[in-house]
């Protein structure tokens, strides 16, 4: 017999905070992370700002992770493993009342993050730190999880590929507890100059600040982002059986893969449409319950025309009548932890009834006429929301989250 | 082939102690030769392969780490103490460290 499956513990790092609470503060009043690069020199780069996680991190870090184990972390495997403590401290499990031979890790990696930004690397540490498995890894060996424990790489959509894995598992009833989740930085000079080649991130470097603009018309390509972000998921009896709390529940999802090209999205957006369509139907919802959607919404040219014009295809009128926002136009694009971070932040909005906005919007492209939450947040109750996700190669995901009700 | 005085007896076991204490965070004090650099410690078989690159700069060895590899494999080792005895043996015996087991 399938179970439901919840969230019952949340981490976030990011550009915007330190800790849940902190994130969800900043986004709600709509501030940015984006400034200007301080990680490394960016002088000779088109794009010169980013949204950085803030310099606190480090003593987070240390309060977190032992200095042995740190050093055979890059930065972003450390805010992985952080953000994983800080998940399982908010549901308040306790490891040792659990056959942790049912407790796996499931991370979406698209890379460590050992570039040339990366401090302290060394021939005997390079190895642990480049391995793309090393985020569940490191989680695993914390708690000495013994379920399986992997990473999954769909480029930006990582990590909602590993949300939608560790659902399957408690589903299933083939896990009792998940965590999972990403991280991710590519926040250096040689993956800013490779992603200005291909015209796909914003040079409006000036203010910082307002460089990232989902569905403006000014809209000039994304942000990057940093960050980690990661999910406790278990069955709502095993949270219930242990007076666990629970964000929100997952009702199901869907993913595809659109086999058209390295970069571009399915033209009008078709293959966005599908997985959202499919998403809808494994869940069993209805399109008039979805009270939001949390936007891929990177600010290109392309995404945000297509996945616009991919929500109208699905919802057909009612697209006029659901809020749609974009966290990227906070938080930048935090690429494999985005999935996992907007995942999130859609859980919180569902809990506390306020949805986040589109900040930055203030020149709307008179094609993409959806109600994008602009500038300011807002309070709405809502049962059911969207969260897209869309990788380069093709890679779709969208999960669809419940509010949960005694 | 060196000669083992007490003087590097107590300069290894001084490094040694020294380098568990820092890197795993642990106080010198709680260190012994019976310690368990795993169970006891959370110390890793990393740090035993950087403690050869401070032994190999300090007295300036002749050794190829596949060497301490293999003999390794035959003599493992778990505690603090028989890992300073195995980095006497090594400063000592060097390449010809397998020689040991003829």
């Amino acid at each position: 017999m399938s179970k439901e499956v919840v969230i019952s513990g949340m981490g976030l790092i990011s550009s915007l905070g330190l800790s849940l609470e902190e994130n969800w503060k900043n986004i709600v009043a709509g501030k940015s992370g984006t400034k200007n690069i301080t990680l490394f020199d960016a002088s000779s780069c088109a794009t010169r700002v980013a949204a950085e996680v803030p310099p606190e991190f480090e003593e987070l870090s240390r309060n977190y992770i032992k200095k042995r184990a740190a050093s055979q972390m890059t930065r972003v495997t450390r805010m992985c493993v952080a953000a994983a403590k800080i998940a399982v401290a908010d549901s308040g499990i306790d490891f040792n009342q659990l056959d942790r031979t049912r407790c796996s890790v499931i991370m979406g990696v698209v890379n460590t993050g050992n570039s040339s930004a990366e401090k302290d690397t060394t021939l005997q540490n390079t190895v642990f730190k480049t391995m793309t498995n090393s985020m569940p890894a490191w989680i695993s060996l914390e708690y000495r999880l013994m379920g399986p424990n992997f990473a999954v790489n769909t480029a930006c959509a990582s990590s909602a590929y590993a949300i939608a894995f560790g659902y399957e598992m408690i589903k299933n009833g083939q896990a009792d507890v998940v965590i999972v989740g990403g991280a991710d930085s590519i926040i250096n000079a040689e993956e800013i100059k490779g992603f200005n080649a291909l015209f796909a991130l914003s040079v409006a470097n000036d203010p910082p600040a307002e460089a990232s603009k989902p569905f403006s018309k000014n809209r000039d390509g994304f942000v990057i982002g940093e960050g980690a972000g990661v999910l406790l998921l278990e069955s709502k009896e095993h949270a219930l059986a242990r007076n666990g709390q629970i964000h929100a529940t997952i009702a199901g999802y869907a993913l595809t893969s659109e086999g058209y090209n390295i970069m571009a999205p399915m033209k009008d957006g078709e293959g966005m449409a599908q997985t959202m369509e499919l998403a809808l139907k494994n869940a069993d919802i209805q399109k008039s319950d979805v009270g939001y959607i949390n936007a891929h919404g990177t600010s290109t040219e392309l995404n945000d025309r297509y996945e616009t014009m991919a929500i109208k295809q699905v919802f057909g009128d009612l697209a006029y009548h659901i809020p749609v926002s974009s966290s990227k136009s906070m938080l930048g694009h935090t690429i494999g932890a985005a999935g996992a971070i907007e995942a999130i932040i859609t859980a919180m909005s569902l809990r506390h009834g306020i949805l986040p906005p589109t900040i930055n919007y203030h020149e709307p492209d008179p094609d993409l006429d959806l109600d994008y939450i602009p500038n300011t947040s807002r309070s709405k109750d809502i049962r059911v929301a969207l969260s897209n996700s869309f990788g380069f190669g093709g890679h779709n995901a969208c999960l669809v989250l419940k509010k949960y009700q005694e | 082939m060196a000669t083992i005085t007490e003087r590097t007896k107590s300069e290894v076991k001084e490094i040694v102690y020294s380098f568990f204490a820092e890197e795993c965070e642990a106080d010198i004090e709680q260190i012994n030769d019976n310690t368990s650099i795993i169970n006891d410690l959370d110390g890793d078989s990393l740090m035993f392969l950087e403690l050869i690159e401070i032994f190999k700069k300090k007295y300036n060895l002749d050794i190829e780490l596949k060497v301490i590899g293999k003999y390794a494999v035959k003599h493992p080792v778990a505690t603090i103490g028989q890992l300073i005895e195995m980095q006497l043996l090594i400063i000592e015996h060097e390449n010809r460290l397998m020689e040991l087991d003829k």
